[in-house]
């Protein structure tokens, strides 16, 4: 348990640091994109290095959101069961919203 | 060990200082950002669809409640990051005496608003 925390932390420190990075990159193709309209956003994620670019950004925040609302509810929330509960949902949304990702990236590279 | 584990202390019974309100705003924004990246992989998930499913996204850019919240998502995106950035300077135990602590504050809210400004301008 004590090793699981300290992987924990240590993970959403890590996270945190890759994401320095990877945040600034997407704000600025957020600020390039002249319209956000369908074509110009296929074009731009139809290369394999800005979907891989996307691809780890949003896995690594997901993991990073997941990690840091896990502490929120363990510091703020008292009851076991309501803690496991939260838990498991926070880890069905992370996990699906992975999924979704990887499914939309890999179909937008094929096209 | 989880059993024994204390809770954090209630917000209310605390005297309000800055650096209270922080950490505070600091876990707010990054419950923000976690829903924010929800968002965003609907966003990604329509564009996969083809543009009739993205076509909605292009309708919802339009309204004044998509501007409130990619507003309130570039705001909350460049706290949590600089005040993240002070966060890992932490963890190796630099810039904690209390008067750089609170000069670091500041240079966070600044920091904030001004790359929230360039790009809302750009």
């Amino acid at each position: 348990m004590k090793n699981s925390y300290a992987s924990k932390w240590i993970l959403q420190r890590a996270t945190a640091l890759l994401l320095i990075p990877l945040t600034f990159w997407f704000i600025y193709q957020c600020i390039s994109f002249q319209d956000l309209q369908y074509e110009e956003l296929k074009l731009f994620f139809g290369s394999y290095i800005n979907g891989c670019l996307f691809l780890v950004m949003m896995i690594t925040m997901l993991i990073h959101a997941k990690l840091g609302c896990e502490t929120i509810v363990l510091d703020y929330v008292s009851s076991l069961a309501s803690q496991k509960t939260f838990k498991s949902l926070i880890n069905i949304i992370t996990f699906f919203v992975i999924f979704l990702v990887v499914v939309a990236i890999i179909k937008l590279s094929l096209v | 060990m989880i059993d024994n584990r204390p809770l954090s202390p209630h917000l209310t019974i605390h005297k309000k200082l800055l650096t209270a309100a922080f950490s505070i705003f600091h876990r707010i924004s990054g419950i923000g950002l976690s829903i924010g990246s929800i968002l965003i992989a609907i966003w990604i998930s329509l564009l996969a669809l083809g543009p009739n499913y993205f076509s909605i996204f292009e309708f919802m850019v339009g309204t004044l409640i998509f501007k409130i919240i990619f507003f309130l998502w570039t705001v909350g995106v460049f706290y949590h990051l600089f005040n993240g950035i002070r966060y890992l300077f932490w963890t190796y135990g630099l810039g904690m005496d209390l008067k750089t602590v609170y000069i670091s504050g500041y240079v966070i809210l600044f920091l904030t608003f001004l790359a929230t400004v360039i790009v809302w301008v750009l």
